[in-house]
């Protein structure tokens, strides 16, 4: 039986091998006896005889060789021979290896941890059926986030629904944040959703236990007595109690009754935050566009059809007779949400880590490039071992075979390292996006990001080894090249063949380029943001201290709120590091808050939006944003006609050349459905900028707070001292005058600013800490190149000292070696930076293109660079004796 | 034909040397170097296989399961490894005769025809 035998003779191999071995090495011996014998009685003499018929036989060693590649399992065999030895030739070079693992494990790592976020942010599929078909609808204003928010009205979905051919399903589904309590659970917010009848169905999901809200459970009506919990909820608040289904709890404070649990492994649509409980919506005829759209698309609709059939269709609502102002300029989106449906944090997100993947990618390929000079530089060393083996009877495909195993090696044990490093960062990374501000006013959830699946880890061991192979290449050719007799000669030179030496030039200029990539764009990054952090914000941004407060528990009705917080302004102003303070709704960079659409009323054409903030007197001065014409609120509007405050942006929309100082304008709502209020401007001020510090300043429109009965939670105070000193004093008066409210959280204008452009600041801080990580990898580089040549070239730099070369005609054979190399690098490198630029500038808007500064700072880097790392080498070329050179061979 | 060296060929005329083996050792047992001259005997001179190229050849063989090893005495009262057919060798030679005799026959006809 062949296969039993192959089977035993595998094993044999494997362990027996030594006896194996020997049995082999006996039988090849004897054969070369009994061939000598045979010339012996032809009449050779026994050397001649021995000799001849170990010629005869090919080497006792070379067919010991040959047998052992015929063998089963000599793969295996090999391979475990060049592991081991590769792991010794690794243990005895501690320091290169170190040095080789710690920068694979930096590369890899960082391109794990960037890949690890954008897997759970916008890779990894849904747990639904078909989520290829998956797309949610969005509706977009100009100059609002792309791509868009999913919420519709009642009247928009009917027609869509009714109007449409290219959605096989259309399901309603919106998020929300509910107070959930039980007899056995203390009261707690649980992130959840409100679905149409036909969510579960049109996602193919099935219940773990009972059943899922179904057509029948949605109704007209407030209350939505059943509820479907999460797998995760069921298990983690109720311990798999099969008693769930029917259970009663409290959400809000209305009673509801659990009818089921979801799929193992659903939590909703969103990446950003996993949903625990659903409940069924009210669908009907309701204000607002509240109601979040998916749909199925039909199977052969592409994208592209239903982009255009919905622009078509959602003119009609557009244009229906009872459609608000405003929703003539919406626009209708339709994105693919197999990934999960957009929200905030896949908005400010996918931009830069799509950036910072291009980056650490770069950072990875020059990394390997560095390696690969080193590996070079050490395969030269091993020529005579290499040749040695090449007499011994291995094949050259082995010696391949052999170098390329020690790169894997490396590559492993450089990827092990990352991914414990990738941990860490990823989870440092976010601390920092946490520290962004709140948008929407929900906290964002991060746990999306930290998944590691299969794809992650996939992607890790592919390019571990791609990183392994691409660098191992090249010095396992070379060393597979190893011409024998001249490797074996004792008086071999260690000049180098020109090719070679060429390739590590080539292999030092291609790193120079790299990171010339890197460190330019890093220094673009950087410029950026402090473009964006000192631009001119129409207000004073230092010595600003903003405190947010809860009205909610105190329980003050708006005459209580409008007597205290004068009060508490007075107290305030009466401090003596204090200059002023004032109440808003709104502060600049808190997040996007009430807009509406206003007109002139004698413009009714030049209807624009506008920004909407609630402030107090005194809010103009307390933020430094400069009146232009006109006054500020005044204690005597509040029994007045309602009066309006605009910014130069809102003047110039609704009046054109005309001074707005006593006209009125009318606002219409977007929240109230058909709400119209006319106000009279008593003053206009400088644009300043909200909620955004890149886009330009939009059009607001100020009102006041007092006069419009508005509750602000907003307190702004300028101090003439640094503001952290003067907080103590503030929550003391603040405690004082309003005792029932609390603090929510105090910091400066400059650490909102900072919150608002959290992303810009990461990209910034990582690109320029890869950056210089790609400078020092370059340095090092150009070090390695410069001192083997130097080595290689001991002996001619010998002659030409001896036939009367100066010390600085030395050093400047070194230099100009170390300048045509990074001159090489810069060739190769400019033009990559051009397009990188381009390519950055497509993704980032606002980035200040024409400025040349970091491409000279990245050039003048890299100049510096090559200087500072030819100095040792040029320095021991200089100390180079005659005498002792040309005696070096 | 001297025996090939490297392993292109080994794959074209692997076959062949394996039916030489065979039929080597089809009477009687014989070490590695009997093998080779044996070879060369029937064959009239024609093939000419070197000891060193034997050797992969019969251990491959050996695991397949058409030979079996054992140490014992040469003429010359050395010690040698000889080989032998096992019965799925027996078979195996069996099959391969008769598969180069039907591609033989097919040849010489091709080669008659005009």
């Amino acid at each position: 039986m062949p296969m039993l035998s192959r089977i035993t003779s595998y094993l044999r191999n494997i362990f027996a091998r030594e006896k194996a071995d020997h049995d082999l090495d006996d039988e090849v011996r004897s054969c070369s006896d009994l061939l000598a014998q045979e010339k012996m009685r032809e009449g050779v003499s026994p050397q001649q005889a021995s000799r001849q018929a170990i010629l005869e036989l090919g080497g006792v060693e070379q067919v010991k060789e040959q047998v052992r590649e015929a063998r089963a399992g000599a793969w295996l065999d090999s391979l475990l021979q060049d592991l081991r030895y590769g792991a010794r030739m690794l243990r005895k070079n501690p320091a290169f290896t170190a040095i080789a693992v710690l920068t694979l494990a930096l590369g890899i790592g960082a391109n794990t941890a960037i890949f690890t976020m954008m897997n759970g942010l916008m890779l990894h599929t849904l747990p639904v059926r078909a989520p290829g078909q998956l797309v949610e609808l969005l509706h977009h204003y100009p100059g609002e986030p792309e791509p868009g928010f999913n919420g519709f009205s009642w009247d928009a979905y009917r027609i869509i629904r009714d109007g449409n051919h290219v959605f096989s399903d259309l399901f309603v589904g919106s998020a929300n944040v509910f107070t959930v309590s039980a007899d056995n659970l203390q009261p707690q917010t649980v992130f959840g959703g409100e679905v149409g009848g036909t969510f579960f169905e049109a996602l193919g999901l099935q219940a773990a236990a009972g059943r899922l809200i179904g057509p029948e459970d949605v109704h007209m009506g407030d209350h939505a007595p059943v509820a479907v919990v999460s797998w995760s909820f069921w298990k983690s608040r109720f311990d798999l109690d099969p008693g769930i289904i029917g259970k009663e709890i409290v959400v809000g404070d209305a009673p509801v009754t659990i009818i089921g649990v979801a799929q193992r492994g659903f939590y909703g649509l969103s990446n950003e935050a996993r949903q625990d409980i659903w409940m069924p919506i009210s669908l009907g005829p309701s204000p607002g566009w509240g109601f979040g759209l998916l749909a199925r698309l039909k199977p052969g609709v592409s994208l592209q059809q239903a982009r255009v059939e919905m622009a078509v269709l959602f003119q009609t609502v557009v244009n229906a007779p009872e459609a608000g102002p405003f929703v003539r300029d919406m626009k209708l989106r339709i994105e693919p949400a197999g990934n999960g449906v957009t929200t905030p944090l896949s908005q400010m997100l996918s931009t830069p880590l799509k950036v910072l993947m291009a980056t650490v990618g770069l950072l990875l390929l020059l990394a390997c490039a560095n390696l690969a000079g080193l590996l070079l530089a050490r395969g030269v060393s091993r020529h005579h071992e290499m040749a040695v083996r090449v007499c011994l009877g291995a094949a050259r495909s082995r010696l391949l075979r052999q170098m390329l195993t020690e790169s894997l090696l490396l590559s492993l044990v450089g990827c092990a390292l990352g991914i414990f490093l990738a941990y860490f960062a990823v989870h440092a990374l976010i601390r920092v996006f946490a520290s962004g501000r709140f948008i929407m006013g929900l906290p964002m959830h991060f746990e999306a990001l930290t998944s590691a699946d299969t794809r992650v880890l996939l992607f890790t061991g592919a390019i571990a080894l791609f990183t392994g192979l691409l660098f191992g290449a090249a010095p396992a050719m070379s060393a597979s090249k190893t011409a024998p007799a001249s490797a074996l000669q004792q008086a071999a030179r260690t000049g180098e063949s020109k090719s070679r030496q060429l390739f590590g030039k080539s292999l030092v200029a291609s790193q120079v380029a790299l990171s010339l990539v890197l460190v330019s764009s890093a220094g673009l990054f950087v410029e950026y943001l402090s473009h964006l952090r000192n631009r001119d914000l129409g207000f004073e941004r230092n010595n600003l201290l903003l405190v947010t407060l809860d009205f909610a528990p105190s329980g003050y009705n708006v005459a209580q709120f409008s007597r205290l917080s004068q009060e508490l302004v007075m107290r305030l102003d009466a401090i003596p590091g204090i200059s002023s303070a004032t109440f808003s709704d709104m502060s600049p960079m808190e997040g996007p808050g009430a807009s509406t659409f206003a007109f002139a009323e004698n413009h009714p054409e030049k209807r624009a939006q506008a920004s909407i903030n609630y402030v107090a007197p005194d809010y103009f001065e307390t933020y430094g944003t400069p009146f232009l014409a006109g006054r500020d609120f005044s204690a005597r509007d509040q029994a007045g006609s309602p009066v309006a405050i605009v910014n130069q942006a809102a003047a110039r929309n609704c009046f054109g050349n005309e001074n707005p100082i006593g006209g009125h304008i009318t606002l219409s709502h977007t929240t109230l459905a058909n709400g119209e209020e006319t106000y009279e401007v008593v003053g206009v001020v400088e644009d300043a900028k909200y909620n955004d510090l890149q886009q330009p300043a939009p059009p607001t429109i100020y009102e006041d707070l007092l006069q419009q009965s508005f509750i602000g939670s907003q307190l702004a105070i300028r101090t003439r001292i640094d503001p952290g000193g003067a907080a103590g004093a503030v929550r003391q008066t603040e405690a004082a005058v309003l005792k029932t409210v609390p603090i929510v959280q105090i910091m400066t204008m400059n650490q909102q600013i900072d919150s608002s452009i959290v992303p810009q600041r990461l990209i910034a801080t990582l690109s320029a800490s890869f950056g210089a990580l790609g400078a020092l990898l370059a340095a090092i580089g150009l070090y390695g190149l410069l001192a083997y040549i130097v080595v290689g070239r001991t002996h001619e730099i010998g002659v030409r000292m001896a036939l009367g070369a100066t010390r600085s005609d030395i050093m400047r054979m070194v230099l100009r070696d170390v300048l045509w190399t990074v001159s090489a690098g810069l060739a190769l490198g400019i033009p990559l930076v051009s397009w990188a630029r381009r390519v950055i500038t497509s993704l980032v808007f606002d980035l200040p293109t024409k400025s040349p500064i970091s491409l000279v700072f990245g050039v003048a880097v890299m100049i510096a660079l090559g200087f500072v790392a030819a100095y040792i080498p040029a320095h021991r070329a200089m100390r180079v004796d005659p005498m002792i050179a040309l005696r070096h061979e | 034909m001297t025996a090939p060296s490297n392993n292109d060929q080994t794959n074209l005329l692997q076959g062949t040397l394996d039916m030489m083996i065979l039929k080597s050792l089809a009477l009687d047992q014989m070490h590695g170097l009997g093998i080779s001259r044996r070879i060369e005997q029937i064959t009239k001179g024609t093939f000419q296989v070197k000891p060193g190229s034997l050797f992969p050849a019969l251990h491959r063989m050996e695991e397949e399961g058409w030979l079996v090893s054992s140490w014992g005495e040469s003429e010359s009262n050395r010690r040698a490894k000889y080989y032998r057919l096992t019965k799925a060798g027996r078979r195996q030679l069996e099959s391969e005769t008769e598969r180069w005799g039907r591609i033989s026959l097919a040849i010489a006809r091709a080669l008659e025809a005009s």
